[in-house]
């Protein structure tokens, strides 16, 4: 375990040098963040032009959701994209040969050999945003809110990182899975929006295939006192599975890898 | 024996495509699967210390039996032990006492100094800060490292580079090292400098070493003990000369004559290979060099004489010729 943290570290040191031999990418990329940010505020105004609620929700509990979308989609870019890239990249040139020779866990190297750390940027966007909305709404979440939302902010962190896990398996067979990632987040799109804005089949679809309700929808529930105790048992249940379940795929996949160009 | 292999094996389902569009359309919506043989049952033993060159032409199978020694491919059948342990367990245990080096994939970083992907390593194998730094420093001082550290490993020549990944492969000091092409596309001030190198590694710590290369200087300088593979099939393992004896049992008779000798008169003595002036090379019999030379000595007007072997890459040419016609032979069996 202690081993695994000094690892971490040392990663996180290593892509945070490689960042910065390329500087100017920080800059348009920060401004990038915040520009995506306002749009998103933008548009659900747009959506509240002629009426009071969406979906049942009103327009600060929407930012609540959308504030969460942008603190996800920071943990996406910041954490997972980069390594995904990256995986593509080794499975292509038969280097991921050199993790697989090393005394380290596989998929610990693969899922967190890098980090882009100015999408770091968006979570803090996104914080801002949902502390914002609380305030406008003159919300202060209880103890018990807060534990809820803190168990379900994991939940969701696990059911990303399972997708994203399941996404990099996936380049064992396919090599290049660019695709994988841009049909995941055309999925993940519709977090913006609470899930209660879409009905029947899709929501069904976005609530346990593509989890993107436990990503945006709960969280923000939780944390206004609006969600279900079985809605956070559910959650944390399916986090555990797909975690184990992704394991497993992980290491057949692994099991089964003939590396590129012998 | 520290690293044994018994009836390895290991077939590959490679998918037949007919060229052009409509043989690919063909092959999106059904692929035809043809097992190919990299490995097809080889058997043999290195003992500690060793250093053996596995060599074979392109697809022989060599890098194959590397990526099984070193634990990245299960095999079809057969088994190998490396040190006690079954390598495609990738037993942590196992992993820290071994390495692999493939000159023609990098596992350092682009775009940063070599020295931030030796700290990766060094946390991956957990060396004690001590024992990098004696290590680092013995390695620096091998192969001249000094100035390479701490540039952009891509603004190093291919020849730095590789002795970047070298030292990086052996930060954690393995005892057993798999050496896929280390000198490849290196200019031969540099090739030499890697051999003596991993000479020097060898003798320091006693580590077992499987090397291939394509360049015969690389194995005549390292390696008294070849492994020739050819089609996943080994066809010959034991010392350099005696491959040389068995499949050239010629030698080469370089003369230095004083005048000017008709070429008939040359003939009696051996085959007559090249007539320069007055330099003559001759394929004389191994078992009759030194009565030969004698007679040459005694009855011609010589300047100097020199015996060799002939060339090594004729030989080991030769082993190939031979295996491919036994292939054919056996593929037009087999089609009977």
């Amino acid at each position: 375990m202690r081993k695994y943290l000094k690892l971490l570290g040392i990663f996180w040191r290593f892509s945070i040098l490689r960042e910065l031999e390329y500087r100017v990418n920080f800059l348009t990329n920060a401004f990038m963040s915040v520009f995506w940010l306002f749009w998103g505020v933008i548009s659900a105004t747009i959506f509240f032009a002629h009426r009071d609620t969406v979906g049942g929700w009103t327009f600060e509990q929407v930012l609540v959701v959308l504030g969460l979308y942008t603190l996800f989609t920071g943990v996406m870019e910041a954490f997972f994209r980069p390594n995904i890239t990256q995986m593509i990249e080794h499975v292509r040139n038969g280097t991921f040969d050199f993790v697989l020779v090393k005394p380290v866990d596989s998929q610990f190297y693969a899922s967190f050999h890098s980090l882009t750390m100015w999408r770091l940027v968006d979570i803090l966007a996104g914080a801002a945003l949902i502390a914002y909305a609380l305030r406008a709404m003159g919300l202060t979440p209880t103890g018990g809110q807060l534990l809820a939302f803190g168990l379900l902010l994991l939940v969701a962190l696990i059911l990303i990182y399972c997708i994203w896990l399941a996404m990099m398996t996936m380049s064992f067979w396919f090599v290049k899975i660019d695709n994988f990632a841009e049909l995941f987040y055309a999925f993940y799109e519709t977090g913006r929006f609470p899930i209660s804005v879409y009905s029947g089949l899709l929501r069904a679809l976005l609530t346990f295939v593509i989890p993107v309700a436990f990503i945006t929808t709960f969280p923000a529930a939780a944390l206004m006192g609006l969600l279900e105790p079985t809605e956070l048992l559910i959650g944390i249940v399916l986090a555990l599975a797909l975690l184990a379940l992704t394991n497993r795929l992980w290491r057949f996949a692994v099991r089964s890898y003939a590396s590129a160009s012998s | 024996m520290p690293l044994t292999v018994t009836h390895l094996k290991k077939y590959y389902p490679v998918h037949q495509k007919e060229p052009g569009i409509s043989g690919s359309l063909k092959s999106f919506f059904r692929r035809e699967y043809r097992d190919v043989k990299a490995v097809d049952d080889i058997s043999f033993a290195i003992d500690t210390g060793e250093i053996v060159g596995f060599l074979g032409p392109n697809g022989a199978g060599k890098t194959t039996t590397l990526k099984m020694l070193s634990g990245l491919l299960y095999p079809t059948g057969g088994s190998a032990r490396v040190l006690g342990f079954t390598p495609n367990e990738r037993k942590p245990e196992y992993l820290r006492q071994m390495t692999l080096v493939m000159g023609q994939k990098q596992q350092l970083n682009w775009d940063l100094p070599a020295l931030e992907t030796f700290l990766v390593n060094q946390a991956i194998y957990e060396i004690s800060d001590e024992q990098y730094k004696r290590t680092l420093d013995e390695l620096t001082e091998l192969l001249d490292l000094a100035p390479l550290l701490k540039k952009q490993v891509r603004k190093l020549s291919l020849g730095e580079r590789m002795k970047c990944e070298l030292a990086a492969a052996l930060l954690h000091r393995p005892q057993v090292l798999f050496l896929d092409e280390p000198t490849i596309g290196l200019d031969v001030t540099m090739q030499t400098k890697i051999r003596q190198f991993i000479a020097e590694y060898n003798r320091r710590y006693r580590a077992t070493i499987i090397l291939t290369s394509h360049y015969m200087a690389d194995v005549t300088a390292l390696c008294k003990r070849v492994i020739v593979i050819d089609h996943g099939k080994l066809m010959y393992d034991g010392s350099l000369d005696e491959l040389a004896a068995r499949i050239a049992p010629h030698k080469l008779v370089r003369v230095e004559l004083a005048t000017n000798v008709e070429g008939s008169r040359l003939d009696s003595y051996g085959k007559v290979m090249k007539i320069q002036e007055q330099s003559v090379e001759l394929l004389v019999p191994r078992s009759k060099t030194s009565e030969i030379t004698a007679r040459i000595l005694a009855e011609l007007p010589i300047v100097d004489v020199t015996i060799q072997d002939p060339p090594i890459e004729d030989v080991i040419a030769r082993v190939f010729e031979q295996a491919a016609l036994t292939h054919n032979a056996t593929a037009a069996h087999a089609d009977d």
